[in-house]
């Protein structure tokens, strides 16, 4: 073990000059534009930025040999001697396992090198993330460790602060906690009670006030708390503004209240941190006074993009001991996996799985690339696809089950409870398919501004345009943005899908455009229409990832690879048919009304097929065809 | 008959846009005003094909002026008297038509004393029966004997009609009129076989149009006091008048519209409404406000309890509400607007009619609205705010809404036993105690005349009017009060 970790600490080493590089970089004040065009936003103009996503990021063969070495423990440690079922029931992770995995390093996994943590890059991280998740409890405490926790402290630290704090927190010695919400304050920043006064002598900040529902609250001797403060404007005038503090439990003052009783994650800790009179350091202010709300908004937007592939790496897991059932299980001596409403449900798995693992995978090689892109659209992205599809497959899993998977002594029900709150932690689905559309449309909004206004003032020419290439559209122009043909990006297997997603993009941004002149900047009230335009790019960005990765593996001729193909393909005409009809329902000039009624099943404005919501014959044939393929595969292992 | 069906629909409706306007209180007393009873009855007479088969607009006028005569029948003995001339000003003077029909200047509240009072004397025969209760108890009990009594010792059932019409009258006062035991009971009286039409000619031409308007006069008070008919009124009515006869048209209609009304009324009012005042201030204040958080005081209760006279007018109670939303809009009222006191305005619960004033101000000029501004640093996770020059235009604007229509903030509401100033003043000053800001605004009084007050007009056969004289007293000295106030 201890080999390993020598190993690992001399193959950091070798990268530390890119380490330091990217370091310096981080040490700007936070930013607030993106420094290269992200993906995502792109696609709201009808670009497909392909040199960001084709081909697949890879990951050089150094980093892979050491993240195998380092992979084999961590899962062996994770089958064999973790008892989730123990965790869950006696609601608390046993101190030896905790012990366990700080000497495995797992406390400080993006913590850099220089500071005593592993340095791993964001693949990496996603990586080990996919092992970690076997037991939710443990993943959520060691995110709320390492992902918001101390991510402030990396984000926005000064020198001294991470010198100070990183070490021990990355040894696990000192467990950290992220402290933003209170009893009236979730989204909401303004409405924030705690309150932190400077004391007379200017050397210390009173802290005052409560947080609720603080993962690690009671087990951490680190917490970024965020209270108000008086900030002086630069003309004067008084205001409270939220500042970031971090505030060590020896400071005095800080009592948590007894761990709350949850559905699952059970072995986490969550509970109520009060903060009387708790005396601060002003060396403690995490950035500067009154930036707390960008220190806490980065701190979230970062968090988020592992949250794919570890729930990948749960619902891997998931699959093949379900699996296991279904090839023994016999009725009407036939095995379960024989019947076609059985084999629906694993290809149902088998896709979402594949899909948010390359949509999470994709996201971390977009994050390790240079130069910081901003990538935060696309790690809500994957956290709203992950999470919803993780308690879609949870629930198909029970299905297949039936009755043990009801039953406390299997742990398929702790994966049931543990598997809904992602759904709601790290920034509700909601609330992030709001951060989606409208960050989204920000940027187109900017980008269109000057043709919108030309069309509202009545510019002939550019209303011309307009006109004429909605009449190109409409006479059923083929889209062709380049992913296809001799050069093409995409391999010719998925044509037809790279098409799909082509004819896809293309619509959408039209759709994006015609939204943006009717609605305006009162486009943030129309939230199912935010809602919709949201779920569409999730999909363009769920076929995007599959076409790139499932092209790499043709290429590379990895095993299996044409597996990839059909998981791809048929995640692509589902996509495409799921987002013809969102914006068959965006072009509704009445979409609210059409809202609070029933959908009507009225033509729409595309040149294409209608709108189906089931899967056209030839996609069921493949269908049939990959679960036979899957299931002999699973049987077989 | 398509066209006249709608016709039906729109004189219900019309007959009962009064009371609809005030708060949606006439369901599922159906017919509440006299003028929609009337202007049902009518289209009821005119639009009735009781055959099914067809018939000419002269047959269905022979009709119409068949029953308007049956009609006048019964105003001028059991109902009330009042005209026609709403609904058929066309008609022809028929020969049989009342006197007091046709006549356009008629008041549209009735005026009950004096057909009742004779009405009362004709039907003295039969008020004996009514008597005989040994310990004068009037409970269900003693009415059935009574109607006993009538059927066994009246073996030829004469008078039944005149019974009929005095049981009716008599059933209030027994507490025994949403009983629909006892409505079919009533209906028992009848002989059965002997009215039924027996050729086509009888069931063209109403016939016994007096036992028939008096079968009707049964369900009408049915559906005033809102008591849906059963399959044994459908029996009854088959067996006594037939199928095709008109209060068998009559019953299919009530158990047309009964069920599509019964729940028509999203806010609905309980059926018993409290006899106390100030319950009943706090359940119409209820009523009218919407917001759940809103907190009902009791400024003021009335001086003697006991009294049944609740309007005393040294101490009348005093019931306001208020949200805690009209609360922060008050204390951020700008001292120098003045506020108004503005009523009575009225509100129907059922059959009660209640006054009410509300606290309020003049919307402020657009030049001075604070427009509301979002913060910068406010939601977490997603921006509040686009930074796009352009909004929505106002032909897209499908927004309107007569809920949102702005008319002035509104801060509070009260109801009071009287209406005059020196009550409303004491409102305010108990207002003041929970909003301090109040005490440096001016209050103006603009309280109208009686002309938001409509007299609680109620035209079942047998309801006294509900506003006591008193009532009117008072009204006349506030209005001089008012007056007084504001010269």
């Amino acid at each position: 073990m201890s080999g390993c970790g020598l190993f690992l600490r001399s193959a950091a080493a070798a990268r530390l000059g890119r380490a330091l590089v990217a370091f310096t970089a981080s040490r700007r004040p936070l930013r607030t534009s993106p420094p290269s065009q992200a993906f995502a936003k792109e696609l709201f103009l009808g670009k497909i930025e392909k040199k960001e996503v084709f081909p697949f990021p890879e990951v050089s063969q150094d980093e892979l040999n050491e993240i195998n070495q380092f992979v084999g423990p961590v899962e062996k440690f994770f089958t064999e001697e973790v008892d989730s079922q123990k965790i869950d029931r006696e609601g608390k992770i046993p101190n030896e396992t905790l012990e366990k995995l700080k000497s495995l390093g797992l406390f400080g996994m993006q913590v850099p090198e220089e500071y005593g943590g592993l340095g791993l890059s964001n693949t990496m991280y996603a990586r080990l993330g996919e092992i970690i998740s076997l037991d939710c409890s443990i993943a959520v405490t060691l995110a709320a460790h390492q992902a918001i926790g101390l991510k402030g402290i990396i984000l926005a630290g000064s020198e001294e602060q991470k010198a100070r704090y990183l070490p021990k927190l990355a040894s696990g010695e000192h467990v950290a906690a992220f402290c933003l919400t209170e009893p009236a304050s979730g989204s909401d920043a303004a409405s924030i009670r705690t309150r932190a006064t400077l004391s007379e002598d200017k050397k210390h900040y009173v802290l005052n006030g409560s947080k609720v529902w603080i993962t690690n609250g009671g087990l951490a001797s680190v917490f970024t708390v965020f209270a108000k403060t008086e900030v002086v404007d630069s003309n004067g005038s008084v205001k409270d503004k939220v500042t970031a503090f971090i505030v060590e439990r020896d400071f005095g003052g800080i009592t948590s209240g007894k761990p709350e009783d949850k559905l699952g994650i059970r072995g986490s800790n969550t509970c109520e941190v009060h903060f009387e009179n708790t005396r601060v350091p002003v060396e403690n202010v995490l950035g500067e006074v009154g930036g707390g709300f960008k220190v806490a908004m980065n701190i979230l937007n970062s968090g988020r993009f592992s949250m794919g592939s570890a729930v990948a790496g749960m619902l891997k897991k998931l699959i093949e001991m379900t699996a296991e059932y279904a090839c023994t299980r016999k009725q009407f001596n036939r095995n379960l996996s024989e019947f076609g409403l059985i084999q629906e449900k694993f290809a149902l798995m088998a896709q979402k799985a594949y899909v948010m693992e390359s949509m999470a995978y994709l996201t971390a090689g977009m994050l390790d690339q240079p130069g910081f892109p901003d990538c935060s659209i696309e790690a809500a992205m994957v956290k709203v696809f992950s999470s919803e599809a993780a308690w879609q497959c949870v629930s198909e899993a029970l299905q297949v089950l039936g009755g043990s998977g009801y039953m406390r002594d299997y742990p398929y029900e702790r994966i049931l409870r543990d598997s809904r709150i992602l759904l709601i932690f790290e920034g509700t689905n909601e609330i992030l398919r709001m951060y989606i559309a409208l960050t989204g449309l920000q940027h187109a909004g900017r980008i269109l501004t000057a043709r919108v206004k030309q069309l509202k003032q009545g510019n002939v020419t550019t209303i011309m345009e307009t006109v004429s290439r909605r009449v190109r559209d409409s006479l059923g122009r083929t889209v062709d943005l380049g992913l296809t043909g001799k050069l093409g990006a995409v391999h010719p297997s998925m044509e037809d899908s790279a098409h799909k997603l082509e004819q896809n993009v293309h619509y959408f941004s039209r759709t994006v455009e015609t939204l943006l002149l009717r609605f305006g900047k009162t486009i943030v009230e129309e939230q199912l229409v935010l809602k919709r335009v949201a779920n569409i790019l999730i999909n363009l960005y769920g076929m995007t990832a599959v076409l790139s990765r499932a092209s790499r593996s043709m290429r590379v001729g990895l095993q299996n690879h044409d597996h990839e193909v059909l998981l791809a393909n048929i995640f692509c005409t589902e996509a495409y048919y799921q987002n013809l009809f969102a914006l068959s329902q965006l072009d509704k000039s009445d979409l609210r009304r059409e809202e609070r009624g029933t959908p009507r099943n009225s033509e729409h404005w595309h040149p294409t097929p209608t709108v189906l919501t089931r899967l056209s014959p030839p996609a069921e044939g493949m269908m049939k065809w990959l679960l036979q393929q899957i299931l002999q595969k699973i049987s077989m292992n | 008959m398509r066209l006249l069906r709608l016709r039906e629909v729109k004189a219900f409706f019309q007959g009962h846009a009064a009371s609809h306007q005030l708060g949606w209180n006439w369901i599922p007393r159906l017919s509440l005003s006299p003028k929609g009873l009337k202007i049902l009855a009518a289209s009821l007479s005119c639009c009735g094909c009781p055959t099914g088969k067809g018939m000419s607009w002269a047959q269905a006028i022979l009709l119409a002026r068949g029953l308007s005569r049956g009609w006048g029948g019964i105003c001028s003995t059991a109902l009330t008297g009042a005209p026609f001339s709403q609904v058929m000003p066309q008609a022809p003077r028929g020969l049989h038509c009342s006197t007091a029909a046709h006549n356009p200047d008629s008041p549209l509240v009735p005026r009950p004393p004096e057909p009742q009072r004779g009405l009362v004397k004709a039907l003295a025969p039969h008020e004996e029966l009514f008597r005989q209760a040994p310990d004068g108890v009037q409970d269900k009990a003693s009415f059935v004997q009574a109607v006993q009594n009538f059927t066994q010792y009246n073996v030829h059932k004469r008078g039944h009609v005149d019974f009929i019409y005095l049981a009716l009258r008599k059933m209030r006062e027994y507490g025994v009129e949403r009983d629909l035991a006892i409505y079919n009971l009533l209906l028992d009286i009848f002989p059965k076989e002997v009215f039924r039409p027996r050729n086509i000619f009888h069931s063209i031409f109403l016939h016994y149009p007096r036992q028939q308007e008096c079968g009707i006069a049964v369900l009408e008070q049915m559906e005033n006091h809102g008591v849906m008919p059963n399959k044994e009124t459908e029996f009854l009515l088959t067996q006594i008048f037939g199928r095709k006869s008109y209060p068998m048209l009559k019953f299919v209609r009530m158990k047309l519209w009964f069920t599509r009304f019964k729940n028509i009324n999203p806010f609905p009012v309980p059926r018993d409404l409290p006899q106390d005042p100030v319950d009943l201030a706090r359940l119409a204040l209820r009523h009218m406000e919407p917001d759940l958080s809103a907190r009902v005081t009791v400024y003021q209760m009335p001086l003697s309890k006991d009294s049944t006279d609740a309007t005393d007018p040294t101490e009348p109670h005093i019931v306001g509400i208020q949200s805690p939303d009209q609360q922060a809009a008050l204390a951020h009222h700008d001292p120098a607007r003045p506020i108004f006191v503005e009523g009575p305005f009225s509100l129907w619960l059922r059959d009660k009619c209640v006054y009410y004033h509300i606290l309020r101000a003049d919307l402020l000029p657009p030049e001075e609205r604070e427009v509301e501004e979002i913060p910068e640093e406010w939601n977490l996770y997603y921006p509040m705010q686009l930074d796009l020059a352009y909004g929505r235009s106002s032909w897209d604007d499908y927004e309107f809404n007569i809920d949102e229509v702005e008319e002035g903030p509104v801060f509070a509401i009260c109801m009071a036993g009287a209406h005059d100033q020196a009550t409303l003043a004491k409102w305010i000053q108990g207002l003041q105690e929970t909003n301090p800001t109040l005490a440096r605004i001016p209050v103006v009084f603009r309280l109208s005349a009686s002309s938001g007050e409509l007299l609680a007009s109620s035209s079942g056969l047998e309801e006294t009017p509900l506003t006591p004289p008193e009532g009117r007293e008072e009204e006349e000295n506030n209005q001089q009060r008012q007056q007084q106030s504001q010269s």
